[in-house]
């Protein structure tokens, strides 16, 4: 009960500070495994962000922009992670922003599969930072999940 | 605007926006299909204008549920707003006294008017924001910009110094809009370009949406103030 006022209480009385600064960002990547240990590919960023969008898709994405929404609930996921790794005692708990990335990161890439083939894979994602000084090339790697069967990620957690 | 009016407004606004949000949920995971179809009936119900009691409290319970599932909001501040409104909606609902429903309405107003003057006040306070850094940064680095093709916007200093300052004036001054009716629709309806402009640059459409859902509390509360001056 505690846990969900905790939860209400920004809503009912919010700070309203948006951007107020604009702090380094977090970029996700994620890698398929064999047996946990091994990589079987290079890292890959995980981005919702396409190169170009034409002003048709721009209006439409005004009534529907889930994949998007998705994208900013996970960069949430990865700056509570961030946070989480900056607090200096208490216990740290990032199993709920894990595998929510987890599992859909996984949905992206294997939603078109109705059975998995490749039982035996593992998918584990890195957080990396970016600044104004690496805009381009995010140099700092923050944190490492650790690796989950993708059969795993398919059965207990409803994708 | 009366108050009957604009509560009833906000209803129809509201059920709106959570049928938008929860639409864009449904195709993604089995397990959320629950409770967005859920979401979506009980919105449906309160957009009819029957049961409404009935459908606030259910929609407020569901709101709940997702606090939990998500371990906070899923969208950031615009989940933040729905809360909000949905928060201010059913205590008008179960207040059993006038007086104390137009507190709690007028609350959600208020709440409005904060949320441009506050994001305004620390973006003023802030050097990077005024000399264009800050939206220069947002261009160029952060997680929002929707294609990589508007991160060329961060080189565009001049442009960027003019918007910044366009986004904090009238983040600033629109509490002083509420001296007059016609004013206060003039910055709603800046208000309303402004959430459009970051739907289309960062895809912040929940945003535009909820923040809609919430103008007809300003308007009565402008209305009630000036009634009682």
């Amino acid at each position: 009960m505690l846990r969900i006022f905790k939860l209400l209480l920004p809503a009912i009385i919010p700070s309203w500070r948006f951007f107020d600064v604009i702090a380094a960002s977090p970029r996700i990547q994620y890698v398929l495994l064999n047996k946990q240990s091994e990589n079987l590919s290079e890292w890959q960023e995980y981005t919702a962000r396409l190169r170009q969008l034409n002003p048709i898709t721009i209006l439409k994405r005004l009534f529907w922009n889930p994949h998007w929404n998705e994208y900013l609930f996970l960069v949430s996921c990865a700056e509570r992670i961030i946070a989480n790794q900056n607090l200096s005692s208490g216990v740290i708990d990032n199993h709920h922003s894990e595998i929510e990335i987890l599992k859909r990161i996984y949905r992206a890439l294997f939603s078109h599969k109705n059975s998995f083939d490749d039982k035996g894979l593992y998918l584990q994602f890195r957080l990396l930072i970016v600044n104004r000084e690496n805009t381009q090339t995010p140099v700092e790697v923050i944190f490492y999940s650790s690796a989950k069967s993708l059969t795993e990620l398919q059965c207990q957690h409803g994708i | 605007m009366e108050f009957e009016q604009a509560y009833r407004l906000t209803q129809i606004l509201t059920s709106l926006a959570f049928i938008q949000q929860s639409i864009e949920h449904i195709r993604l995971y089995r397990n959320e299909i629950i409770i967005f179809s859920s979401r979506i009936i009980f919105s449906l119900i309160l957009l009819s204008g029957l049961y409404t009691g009935i459908s606030l409290i259910a929609l407020f319970i569901i709101a709940l549920l997702l606090l939990v599932r998500f371990q906070g909001p899923y969208n950031g501040g615009a989940d933040r707003m729905s809360l909000l409104v949905l928060c201010c909606l059913c205590l008008v609902q179960i207040l059993p006294d006038r007086h104390w429903q137009e507190v709690a309405f007028g609350y959600l107003a208020l709440q409005l008017v904060l949320s441009y003057f506050i994001a305004g006040w620390v973006k003023v306070i802030n050097p990077e924001w005024r000399n264009g850094q800050a939206l220069s940064d947002v261009f160029g680095f952060s997680v929002y910009p929707v294609s990589e093709s508007l991160r060329r916007l961060s080189s565009s200093h001049h442009l960027l110094v003019v918007f910044s300052w366009l986004v904090i004036l009238f983040e600033l001054l629109f509490p002083l809009s509420l001296l007059f009716q016609q004013s206060l629709i003039l910055a709603l309806a800046c208000a309303a370009i402004f959430h459009f402009s970051n739907a289309c640059f960062f895809g912040l459409n929940r945003f535009l949406w909820i923040w809609i859902a919430a103008f007809p509390s300003i308007l009565w509360l402008q209305d009630r103030l000036v009634q009682h001056l």
